[in-house]
Order: C-alpha cells, then structure tokens, then sequence
C-alpha cells in the first residue's frame, strides 16, 4: 500500500521522470526513514543511511525501466534490499545473509525428547503483555541485543513484517526470497528473540 | 497429531492463519491437550507484539535538510545521466 501522505503510484510515477522537484522531496519524506530501517537490518547502523542515499539514485536511474509488478513502495524497497546486500558482501565477504533451517533448530534439541515432546518445557515469564514485558529496561536491551544477532535476511524479514506491518508478498519480493523462504526467515527471527527472553526471565 | 516439535516449527504459520485448514485442527487440538505447547505459541505472540512496541520498532526521522540534500543529489544524479 502507497503512503497516505502520497498521490498514487499512476500520478507520482510520471511526475518523478519528468524530474518534478515536489514529488522528489515528497517521496523522500514518505519513505526514506523506512528505507533506512530495513538497510539498518541488513548493513546495520553505522552505514544504513549511506545505504539509503545510494539507493534513492539507484531508484531514479531504474524508474524508466520500472515494470509495475508491484507497488512503487515495494520496488523501493527491493533496490534498497539489492544494495544493502551488494554493499555486506562488498564489506564482508565471509557474512552470511542467512543459515539453512537444518544448521540451527527452532528449538534446542536438548529441550526435547527423542519423542519429539517437551523435555525441558517453557518456564513461566513475569509478564503477560507487550508493555507488561518492556517496562523492564533490561528486557528492552535483552530484545535489543537479540535483534542485532540475527542473520541480516531474518532481521530484515523481522524489521518489514512485525515492525512496519508489510504483506509476506511484499517482503519475499524486497528480499527476494520464495514465500516459504520467508516465512521460516520470520519464524526463525522471531524464535530466537522468544529464546533470548526466556533465557532472561529463566535468570 | 503434531508432535511438540512440529508445534514449534510452524507457530509463526498458526498464529499468521497461515496453515491448511486440517493442519489448523490438529495443531489446535494439540494445544487443548498440551499446556506446555499453549504456552510456547502464548509467549510467541507476546514476543510479536512486544519486537512491534520496542524501541527499535520505530522508523527513523527524516528533516527538512535531510530531505533537501537528498533532493539534491538525485537532481545531480538526473543531470548527470541526462547529461
């Protein structure tokens, strides 16, 4: 879905390539902060908004080219998504974007029994609301601390779903990725910050 | 049946409505007999809605300047490749 501070993808698109300054700067103000967001995720703080800026040109070289298979925004996205990626292998050539399934289990196998049933079951947490469970600046760092060890595909699939409430469609597009690829990036993502809690509260 | 393990493995598609709608039914047939299960998809839930209020759910900020100098070079950008 478009930004409701925009006009349609119809108007704005042939007003950007006719260079319209006011369109620029409107665009820019609608989603250069969840540009940044998700570089954020994949490159981290220090480069994201570098990231960001790199892309908006990207953006404007390709818009001719723009083929409308999905909304402006998600396309956005998907060249904000290719940079940053381009940008962690440019820096880091040994990161990996994600870990298969099969290296590392939703749950500890020691938790389990050969059965497939709960040896070691969760424990009680102190709290059982959102807002309960962040009023606890030690929880808040703990969550914190737990996104910043994801693999960056996970934190960004976690970032786009339940931090900005994006359709899984338009997340497996901007990562590139089959929807039941995405769907395990989330399900992993959010795993482990349950299991980074638990281990907080099991202190 | 779905063991504990298959539980786990597909909470984030039960709690999305993201099954089929026979693995729905065993999945929540599981959950009724299994009070440690109940738990593990309750806790999943709060850990969404709480990644969702955390502080580093919310968007970065964007100035005016900000704005303009990105503006610009994207008019830089447009020059250059029109150029």
């Amino acid at each position: 879905m478009a930004h409701p501070t925009l006009p349609s993808d119809d108007e704005l698109i042939p007003r950007l390539l006719a260079n319209d300054e006011t369109s620029y700067a409107q665009i820019v103000a609608a989603y250069h902060g969840l540009m940044v967001h998700l570089a954020r995720a994949i490159v981290g703080e220090a480069i994201a908004d570098e990231v960001a800026q790199e892309a908006w040109v990207a953006v404007l070289r390709a818009l001719p080219k723009f083929e409308r298979r999905s909304s402006l925004k998600t396309w956005i996205l998907r060249i904000v998504s290719n940079t940053a990626k381009s940008r962690l292998r440019h820096e880091s050539r040994t990161v990996s974007l994600d870990e298969s399934l099969e290296e590392n289990p939703v749950i500890d196998p020691a938790r389990l029994k050969p059965n497939a049933h709960w040896a070691s079951p969760p424990i009680m947490w102190h709290a059982d609301t959102p807002d309960a469970l962040l009023a606890s600046a030690e929880l808040r760092r703990c969550i914190s601390n737990a996104l910043a060890t994801l693999p960056p595909l996970q934190r960004a699939a976690l970032t786009l779903r339940d931090m900005q409430g994006l359709s899984m469609e338009a997340i497996c597009k901007i990562l590139e990725v089959s929807e039941s690829n995405g769907r395990v990036l989330l399900h992993r993502a959010r795993s482990r910050i349950q299991m980074a809690i638990e281990e907080h509260e099991g202190q | 049946m779905p063991s504990c393990k298959d539980i786990t493995e597909h909470s984030s598609d039960y709690l999305d409505r993201n099954l089929p709608w026979w693995k729905r039914m065993g999945y929540w047939l599981h959950l009724v007999m299994c009070v440690h299960c109940r738990r593990y998809v309750d806790q999943l839930k709060l850990t969404i809605d709480a990644i969702g209020k955390s502080p580093d759910a919310t968007t970065p900020d964007i100035s005016p300047e900000e704005i303009q100098t990105i503006v610009e070079k994207m008019k830089h950008a447009t020059k250059n490749k029109d150029g």
